[in-house]
């Protein structure tokens, strides 16, 4: 229902209701009453809006959404906050957890140190493999709680990340 | 024309629109074509309208359009008997046309010695300069190396220093004072040094607010040479040319006739074979130098088509067939005036940064006096794996303005949906009235380039934001499944 | 369905004097509403801040589509308990429509006292959970609270754990419940997520435990952080008692709207159609509806401001004429209405108790629209068996299967209260007018009443009462009785689930009606009626 929309480089965070009479885009404030019926052509529609009937093409990418209108094309940005924030859901990005006990092998990078995704960041030993932990993120290594040599117990924090920046 | 055409099956060694654009002649006039294809390519016109599609190799789709050795060996286990290079990838690459010509297959375009010739700027210069033709006053270091700075005083200012073995603008100096010259030089000579490993210098006369003026010709090889008139190739962005125009709305008559006499005879002193392209620097007091020559077809040939009504890859086929020059000068009228756009994959607000994107949605201009030559289909992909030109959308018309009007309609009618295109800013260009009164210069596009901004109309905001939403079918799913005596109550809070 | 034909005057002075007055009294109402729901100590509005922790609307309005209604239940619970210091019983319970669908939502409010759970939040989280439960409607919890109020705590202990009782039966039914742990759930509070099938935690701010980190170093000495206790990563990695953990609480509410958004949608049971505006102006129901509720009023009128097109087909209209029954639709729902239009006699009550079997027949939802002194009184009326008629109407309430909901629009007074499906006849909703009364009888029949008795009392004691104390025992009993049969007292123990504006009641019904109808009625069995 709420979509955040970036127009000429502007984030525009809006939302469409369906009210008995129709759509409402509520955007700003305001609430403006549209609909979009299909012409003919590929991609064609006329947009109503403001008593206005606007003749357009529009194509929908995966991210954005493309229209032709008044002789001009536009792209426009076109996130669901569910996706954007969705992606955060699921296993720590954080923390890596031992995943059985273990001793570590070697320790590949420090904390303090900034750290690309995939770069290798520790080598444990656990039931006879040996397993390379990798940077889930990029990011900056805040604390990596155990020495080569030293063992750890299942579920304990083999290296913790920073706490990522909010990214728009 | 097709009569004594020895030509039977064209290879066509490049993609794009010009790969459309040489087979649809090819076929016109009854030869086989065949184009190349990279795996990592995406159907483009031309796979479609020629009659064999050929898979090259390579790490990259650029490295396999440059690989002389495998394209030459296609060319023969296709059986073709001539290969088209289109311009860039092998266009003016003698080393190519020399493998060709081992293969016994025929290069459409000039020979190898004068593509080696035109290819070193300082020799082609010196050759011109030589037969009496104009160039811009210089001075070269290697020349001998004691009296440059002498040599480069009497260039006169304001003179620009390039280096030797530079390019792309990289450790150019523009000097304006004299007592400067001197710190100039070892400057650029210091940058030289640091860009290319290279501190060789040479000077040249700066031309201020110059235009870029260049003439189509075509020779036979037999002495036969006519030229086509000029094109104005003034409007430039990052020393790249996006909208061409003929005839140049600069030239007086007489101014012309001079310009394009001087083309041909350049031609001539070489005797030249094929369609070439004499590109002259002209200064705003009308006087011209020799910049370079271009021994291939143009990106911006159409242009000429439009106003002379002659398809020059017809001729340059049949000059390739071996046939002499059947034109003469008096029958090349100019007719009318056309104007062509580089619809490029690019975007004019963040420095022309290359683009990509799937092309989600084409609908391509037409009407009277439009002709698009076009490098991609609907449902195609735009990648950064060659350059970003998409499309040409050239127009004719009775006089100037018809032909801003018809350029006008063209780009504003072209629907490309899913990659950034420069079709607003192209727009925006003929919209403008310096270029409208044809005022412009190579410095025009950096000089209006806060005019040529595509501001924001509000109003559309409103627009573009419902559009958005309503044509979001997940959004619009989702919306319409409130029940609804939901939708009807809105935000109703008890 | 026949248009009714309205016969008040919206222009002469009487009614716009009336109106007035009614408008004064929903305003006092709208202020203490707007008190309870947004008047916060700046200390808490700071520790949310420092914590990076939204407002529990704020969250409300995130989680819900937007564009869409939310009906809070009990707005003004503990209104006037615990010295004011728990507005809402410091919870949020409503029904609202996430992703297309309607759910019922219990948030703890944390902006105040931290969402500590007092005795009467308890009941209004187990009210919001038998609404979900008879409505067979999912639910999602929004837990921030610091627990249970320590100085009420024997208040919330006993009846907390049908809270619990209640998510287990939920579940038992298939009827899945989502948590978003905002905040810290310790002790009883650590069970709401945990009996969750989808359980959300956000990382630093969100807990779960048993007890907490001063508890466990209290107990056994050890020294341990509140993540590593109960934090977000512990539960959905380690523990298991969590399901996924979420970097902020716009992300555990997306994640939410994404979870409610895979439940099943479900049929529609009753009769419906396009929906269709009162023809007569609903604000018109001000004029018509005296503050005082010994003003009789013409319940047809208020009808015709809360129905479909104001059409209403009226059964029996000329037998038992003090009650009003018929047909309308409400938001395009097919209903059957009761309301009272004077005292209930005999008649009236057969008529009740008939049209209420009829209904269950057709499967028609009930709506009841209290005015009611109670039944009528007499020796006349007791030689025809108004009592046992009463009763017929009680068992009729007792066997019906299709839902009620319910409306005090001014008096609800003795047996007719229950007659007229009072809270204990499970009515879906029951909600107050800000100007009904209620009680077993009317605040000055109780004041003399009770006063008579102590007089005596006290006359035996002290003959020489002196006519002072007489008259300031008299404004005692009097004062306390009014107090006790107003709506506000009612509303704030729980005793209806909230107090609406009038001009809410179609709203309300509609949204009722649209979660009821979830839900098939079963058949309808009754006791035995005394003839």
């Amino acid at each position: 229902m709420r979509r955040i929309l970036e127009i000429d480089g502007e984030e525009i965070p809006v939302w469409l209701a369906a009210t008995g009479r129709g759509h409402v885009l509520h955007m700003k404030g305001r609430e403006i009453p549209c609909a979009l019926e299909a012409a003919a052509g590929k991609g064609a529609w006329t947009l109503l809006l403001d008593g206005a009937r606007i003749p357009m093409r529009i194509a929908v990418g995966e991210g954005a959404t493309f229209i032709h209108v008044n002789g001009r094309a536009h792209a426009i940005g076109r996130t669901d906050p569910a996706e954007r924030l969705g992606n955060t859901a699921g296993a720590s990005q954080d923390r890596m957890i031992a995943p059985m006990p273990g001793v570590v092998v070697s320790v590949l990078a420090a904390a303090g140190d900034a750290v690309t995704e995939g770069q290798a960041l520790l080598v444990i030993e656990s039931m006879k493999l040996e397993t390379t932990i990798t940077a889930p993120r990029d990011g900056i290594v805040a604390e990596v709680p155990f020495a080569t040599g030293a063992s750890f117990g299942g579920k304990e924090v083999l290296l913790r990340l920073e706490p990522q920046e909010e990214t728009v | 024309m097709t009569a004594r055409m020895s030509i039977r099956k064209l290879l066509v060694a490049n993609r794009g629109e010009i790969a459309a654009r040489v087979v649809r002649t090819a076929r016109a006039i009854g030869i086989r074509t065949a184009v190349l294809r990279h795996p990592a390519e995406v159907d483009a016109p031309a796979h479609r309208i020629a009659d064999e599609v050929v898979t090259i190799e390579g790490a990259t789709p650029v490295a396999a359009y440059l690989d002389i050795a495998q394209i030459t060996a296609l060319a023969g286990r296709i059986g073709a008997d001539a290969v088209h290079p289109g311009y860039g990838f092998l266009a003016e690459n003698a080393g190519f046309v020399r493998a060709l010509d081992a293969a016994g297959i025929v290069f459409v375009g000039p020979t190898g010695d004068v593509i080696d010739l035109m290819g070193d700027k300082v020799r082609a210069r010196r050759f011109v300069e030589e037969r009496g033709f104009s160039v811009a006053p210089s001075a070269i270091e290697d020349d001998n190396p004691e009296d440059f700075v002498q040599r480069a005083r009497a260039v006169g200012y304001p003179l620009l220093i390039k280096p030797s073995a530079g390019g792309g603008g990289k450790g150019m100096r523009i000097v304006r004072d004299a007592a400067r010259l001197e710190a100039e030089i070892e400057t650029a000579r210091r940058e030289g040094e640091r860009y290319f490993g290279d501190g060789r210098l040479f000077v040249e006369r700066y031309i201020e607010n110059p235009r870029h003026v260049e003439v189509q010709v075509l020779g036979d090889g037999r002495g036969n040479v006519v030229h086509f008139w000029e094109r104005e190739c003034s409007i430039q962005r990052r020393f790249q040319k996006i909208i061409e125009e003929t005839p140049s709305p600069a030239l007086t008559p007489g101014q012309r006739r001079e310009i394009c006499d001087a083309a041909a005879g350049i031609a001539r002193a070489v005797n030249y074979r094929g369609a070439g392209t004499v590109e002259f620097i002209r200064a705003p007091d009308g006087a011209f130098h020799f910049l370079e020559m271009n021994t291939r077809l143009q990106v911006e040939h159409p242009v000429t088509e439009m106003v002379t009504g002659f398809d020059l890859v017809g001729e340059q086929l049949r000059i390739a067939a071996g046939q002499p020059l059947g034109l003469r000068q008096e029958d090349i009228a100019q007719t009318g005036h056309s104007i062509e756009l580089r619809v490029c994959a690019e975007d004019a607000d963040a420095d022309f940064r290359p683009a990509i994107g799937d092309i989600l949605l084409l609908d391509e201009p037409a009407g009277p006096g439009v002709r698009v030559d076009s490098g991609i289909l609907d449902g195609g992909r735009v990648t950064t794996d060659f350059d970003p030109l998409l499309a040409k959308l050239i127009v004719h018309g009775r006089d100037r303005d018809e032909a801003i009007a018809r350029a006008r309609r063209a780009a504003q009618d072209c629907v490309i949906l899913g990659v950034t295109t420069n079709l607003a800013y192209l727009d925006a260009i003929l919209a403008h009235p310096r270029f409208r009164s044809g005022d412009v210069s190579t410095g025009f596009l950096a000089e209006e380039a806060e005019a040529l901004q595509q501001g924001r109309d509000p109003a559309i905001t409103d627009i573009l934001a419902a559009a958005t939403v309503l044509s979001d079918a997940r959004l619009v799913k989702a919306v319409d499944s409130v029940p609804e005596i939901y939708r009807m109550m809105g935000s109703w809070r008890n | 369905m026949r248009r009714m034909e309205s016969h008040v005057r919206p222009d002469s002075a009487e009614f716009k004097a009336a109106s007035a007055r009614m408008q004064e009294v929903v305003n006092r109402f709208r202020e203490m509403q707007h008190k309870a729901r947004h008047d916060r100590p700046q200390r808490d509005l700071d520790r949310l801040r420092r914590q990076n922790k939204l407002l529990a609307r704020q969250r409300l309005d995130l989680l819900l589509d937007p564009g869409t209604p939310f009906l809070e239940f009990s707005s003004l619970a503990a209104h006037d308990l615990y010295d004011g210091q728990a507005p809402g019983a410091n919870i949020i319970t409503g029904v609202g429509v996430i992703a297309g669908r309607e759910v019922v939502i219990h948030a703890d409010d944390s902006t105040n006292k931290g969402g500590a759970w007092y005795p009467m939040s308890v009941p209004k989280i187990v009210r919001a959970l038998e609404f979900a439960l008879e409505n067979e409607l999912p639910v999602v919890h929004v837990c921030d609270s610091a627990g249970g109020y320590l100085e009420e705590m024997s208040g919330v202990f006993t009846p907390g754990g049908r809270v619990f009782r209640n998510q287990c039966i939920l579940s038992k039914r298939g009827i899945p419940q989502v948590a978003i742990v905002c905040g810290h759930c310790t002790a009883g509070g650590a069970y709401v997520p945990a009996l969750c099938e989808h359980t959300i935690i956000v990382r630093d701010t969100g807990a779960i435990f048993l007890g907490g980190p001063p508890l466990v170093k209290a107990a056994t000495g050890e020294e341990v952080s509140v993540n590593d206790l109960g934090g977000a990563d512990m539960h959905t990695s380690v523990s298991g008692t969590g399901d996924y953990p979420v970097d902020s609480e716009e992300a555990g509410i997306a994640l939410a709207r994404e979870i409610v958004g895979t439940f099943p949608r479900r049929p529609r049971a009753f009769d419906w159609a396009a929906p269709e505006e009162p023809y007569y102006d609903p604000g018109e129901i001000y004029g018509i509806v005296p503050t005082d509720y010994r003003i009789r009023f013409e319940m047809r009128e208020v009808i015709a401001r809360i129905v479909d097109g104001s059409r209403f087909h009226e059964y029996q209209p000329n037998y038992g004429t003090t009650l009003v029954t018929g047909y309308a639709r409400i938001w395009g729902c097919k209903v059957g209405i009761l309301g009272n239009n004077g005292v209930l006699f005999n008649d009236s009550s057969l008529k009740a108790a008939h049209f209420i079997q009829l209904c269950n027949q057709t499967g028609t939802p009930l709506i009841f629209l209290q005015n009611t002194t109670g039944y009528m009184i007499g020796r006349e009326y007791e030689e025809r068996g108004i009592t046992k008629d009463g009763a017929k109407m009680l068992m009729a309430q007792a066997g019906s299967e299709v839902p009620k909901l319910t409306v005090l629009t001014s008096g609800a007074f003795g047996a007719g209260y229950y007659g007229m499906c009072g809270r204990a006849w499970d009515p879906r909703l029951i909600m107050s007018w800000p100007n009904a009364q209620m009680g077993v009888m009317g605040p000055e029949q109780a004041a003399r009443t009770l006063g008579d008795v102590k007089l005596a009392q006290m006359r035996r004691a002290d003959p020489h009462l002196s006519e002072d104390s007489v008259q300031e025992l008299r404004d005692r009993v009097r004062a306390k009785a009014e107090s006790e049969t107003s709506a506000y007292w009612f509303t704030s123990r729980l005793h209806d689930d909230g107090m609406i504006d009038p001009l809410d009641t179609r709203n309300m019904l509609g949204i009722a009606l649209s979660c009821a109808a979830g839900v098939a009625p079963g058949a309808p069995h009754y006791g035995v009626f005394r003839m």
